[in-house]
């Protein structure tokens, strides 16, 4: 961090992902999802945290908001009474409870007397696991709160929900996202042009982790940041394409179709309901009958619900695939 | 070179061969009779399932007394002519040497109607006036074709091998390669193998070949092997079931796992499936089928399974006409397949994932997909950055060239 200032004028990149540099280190520094903030600074404030799960999109602040909680709680040395683990890098429940059990089992120091344990991807745990889970957080509950992380809360098994106070973070607003963007190209002596900027807000998706990643590796050409060059890199970080993947369908190869879905699900690590906002955001663009359109926006309206409610994004989303097949075959034959 | 374990850690002597012991002293006591007369019966007919040590007896006895053994097996024509030029003089005549001889008929299961035609009668004749001792081996000695042949033999039969037995060879195996290998692998190979000795061996090759260890999750694979079978033709039968309700017995029947044979439905739909039409609507009912699984896990009520399977079976099939589609061999669900990638691979790309995580908050699996192409980029780009930034989430040089591509 500190390399950038040695020579003055001559600009040094720093070697740190800019997502960690610049993640905020208090709730105060929180930008956006307000509601939220303002709820977790009054538990800081009476020095209590019920069980929570945060869920929502990536990159809207779930993790940041319980890094942040914790700081403001324990102050510095937060790293004492703070655990992070990630349910689907620690292999099976009986990892994460024995874990668990040895950071609950030794009392916290000073005021606060829980520790917090953050379980990030909470919804990538199997059913049998969150009932295991479910028992250890009863357990330990004098000693340890627990903040679960996931995409969808519906994920998560009603017996758990119904322990936790529920926080819904949202894909943070454009002007939030350009604020942000601006600051740390300032910070970081990047020169971002007009479109430059539009291009990165427009990439990132809402997405905040995302649209710094692209910053960043824009930044990295160590030329002034353009509409171009943007497209330029993140073209290259994601070929496969949305509207490809709808054309493939429509013009009748639907195995063709779910292989691109794949690449972009697993690949590139889209979230479904961001597909099918891409998706949406097309439908009206394609030259299909206008009737049509309508009803693909009724199966992709029932199929995002249906991510919502926690079912697989792959599945639902084939099945979407293979409407638009059928939808492609019904219109050649109209025409 | 490779080289058959089963090859390599084939017995020589008698004493080496696993099991079937009342049947090795048989077998012994009765050539041992040859040193006299010719016993009542000249020939032998060994028979029982295959990899019981039937074969290695016959060469490992002709080892252990110095006899020549002479063999014929099924991939030799056993014609009647064919049998006479092999056996017909062989068993009539002695060695060069003075050497006494053994006359093996292996595999006589494969010594069919039409193409050896006539086989089956000359050595019945060849038994009846032999001077050698002859063995015949087969899987079943009661099939009708032998009933002639039965009478000039002596029967001995071969049993499969106990596990344990089965588990203690392997164990033996592992030594010998200076593999270190978990006890209950070696029991899980050795039960399926139901008694097979070169299936176990060649199981254990195939899991353990140039590992130092071998451990219980590696050989747990086996039994998705095992279930291969079974989901195929649970699969054919939901495919091409006649009605919807047949369609959904074949679920009801099996016990392979629903939320696998989903995976297997939904993978092979399309290839099976190519009205557009119809192929939506039963996509429409693996999404249903979904949605349910979705409300079972988090409502935990397990009786709306019913619905789960309804959809999976009875959905799909009704919502196929199946004219003559022709036969579509069924594919192995690359869902299940990303999973089991090569383990190297995963290894690495795993470890830089975990590295990254750490230091930025994410599992490793989010890493590889939502920073690792990014870092690529900028690696490829900026090798100021890439010594940088590879220095502070602490990546190693052969890590950096993974996420280049170089090796790829």
């Amino acid at each position: 961090m500190l390399v950038k200032k040695l020579t003055k004028g001559a600009k040094v990149l720093s070697y740190e992902m800019w997502t960690e540099k610049y993640r905020p280190r208090s709730l105060d520094e929180m930008i956006d999802q307000e509601e939220i903030v303002q709820r977790l600074k009054s538990f800081v404030k009476e020095k209590n945290v019920p069980h929570c799960i945060f869920a929502g999109p990536p990159g809207t602040g779930k993790t940041t908001a319980a890094l942040c909680l914790a700081q403001d709680l324990y102050g510095s040395g937060y790293q004492e009474h703070l655990m992070e683990l990630n349910a689907s890098d620690e292999r099976g429940i009986n990892v994460i409870r024995e874990t668990v059990k040895t950071f609950a089992r030794t009392k916290a120091m000073g005021e606060v007397p829980f520790k917090i344990l953050i379980l990030d991807e909470a919804d990538n745990m199997t059913s049998d696991a969150q009932q295991a889970l479910r028992r250890t957080m009863e357990r330990y509950t004098e000693t340890a709160r627990f903040i679960l992380i996931a995409n969808y809360s519906s994920r998560i098994i009603e017996p758990i929900q119904s322990r936790c106070a529920p926080f819904r973070f949202t894909h943070l607003p454009e002007d939030q996202i350009r604020k942000r963007i601006e600051y740390i190209a300032e910070q970081e002596e990047v020169t971002v042009t007009e479109d430059g900027m539009k291009a990165i807000i427009d990439l990132g998706g809402g997405d905040l982790r995302r649209t710094i990643n692209i910053l960043q590796t824009a930044a990295s050409t160590g030329k002034p940041i353009d509409e171009e060059t943007v497209y330029s890199v993140v073209g290259r970080a994601n070929p496969a394409d949305v509207r490809e993947m709808m054309l493939t369908a429509l013009n009748g190869d639907f195995i063709k179709a779910r292989e691109k879905l794949r690449e972009l699900l697993l690949k590139y690590g889209l979230a479904g309901s961001d597909i099918l906002g891409q998706i949406h955001n097309e439908v009206f663009r394609l030259s299909i009958p206008e009737n049509w359109k309508v009803k693909i926006i009724e199966i992709i309206g029932e199929t995002d619900y249906r991510l919502m409610q926690g079912s697989n994004e792959e599945i639902q989303l084939s099945a979407l695939l293979a409407k638009f097949v059928e939808a492609g075959e019904e219109i050649k034959r109209e025409s | 070179m490779h080289v058959p374990w089963t090859f390599k850690y084939k017995p020589k002597t008698l004493s080496e061969v696993i099991g079937n012991e009342d049947a090795k002293k048989k077998i012994l006591k009765w050539i041992k009779e040859w040193d006299e007369n010719p016993p009542e019966k000249r020939a032998l007919l060994i028979y029982g399932p295959p990899g019981t040590g039937k074969t290695v007896t016959v060469e490992a006895l002709a080892h252990d007394l110095d006899m020549e053994l002479v063999q014929s097996n099924a991939s030799n024509y056993r014609t009647a002519d064919a049998v006479q030029r092999f056996a017909g003089r062989a068993s009539r005549y002695g060695t060069l040497f003075g050497k006494k001889r053994l006359i093996l008929f292996d595999e006589i299961d494969g010594i069919t109607g039409s193409a050896d035609r006539g086989g089956l009668r000359v050595i019945t004749q060849i038994i009846k006036k032999t001077d050698s001792p002859i063995i015949l081996i087969a899987n079943d000695a009661y099939n009708p074709r032998f009933s002639t042949l039965r009478k000039f033999c002596q029967l001995i039969k071969f049993k499969r091998l106990r596990k344990t037995q089965i588990a203690r060879l392997l164990a033996k195996i592992c030594t010998m390669e200076g593999i270190q290998a978990d006890p209950e692998a070696l029991k899980l190979i050795a039960e399926r193998a139901n008694g097979d000795v070169r299936a176990a061996i060649n199981d254990l090759q195939a899991l353990a070949e140039g590992k130092k260890r071998l451990t219980f999750d590696d050989a747990a694979w086996l039994r998705s092997r095992d279930r291969k079978e079974e989901i195929f033709n649970v699969l054919r039968r939901i495919f091409y079931a006649g009605s919807v309700r047949s369609a959904l017995r074949a679920a009801q029947e099996t016990d392979v796992d629903l939320d696998m044979l989903l995976e297997w439905i939904y993978e092979n739909l399309p290839y099976h499936v190519k009205d557009p039409k119809e192929l939506a609507s039963a996509m429409e009912m693996i999404a249903l089928a979904d949605v349910y699984r979705g409300r079972i896990a988090t409502t935990q009520n397990w009786s709306l399974m019913r619905y789960y399977l309804d959809f999976m079976t009875a959905g799909v099939s009704a919502s196929w006409s199946r004219k003559s589609h022709g036969w579509t061999p069924f594919r192995f669900p690359s869902r299940i397949a990303t999973m089991s990638r090569s383990k190297a691979e995963r290894g690495m790309l795993g470890e830089i994932g975990l590295r990254i995580g750490r230091r930025c908050h994410i599992s490793a699996d989010r890493a590889a997909k939502d920073v690792i192409p990014f870092l690529r980029l900028i690696f490829q780009i900026n090798p100021e950055m890439r010594k940088g930034l590879a220095r502070w989430l602490g990546l190693n040089e052969e890590m950096v060239n993974y996420i280049i591509g170089k090796d790829q």
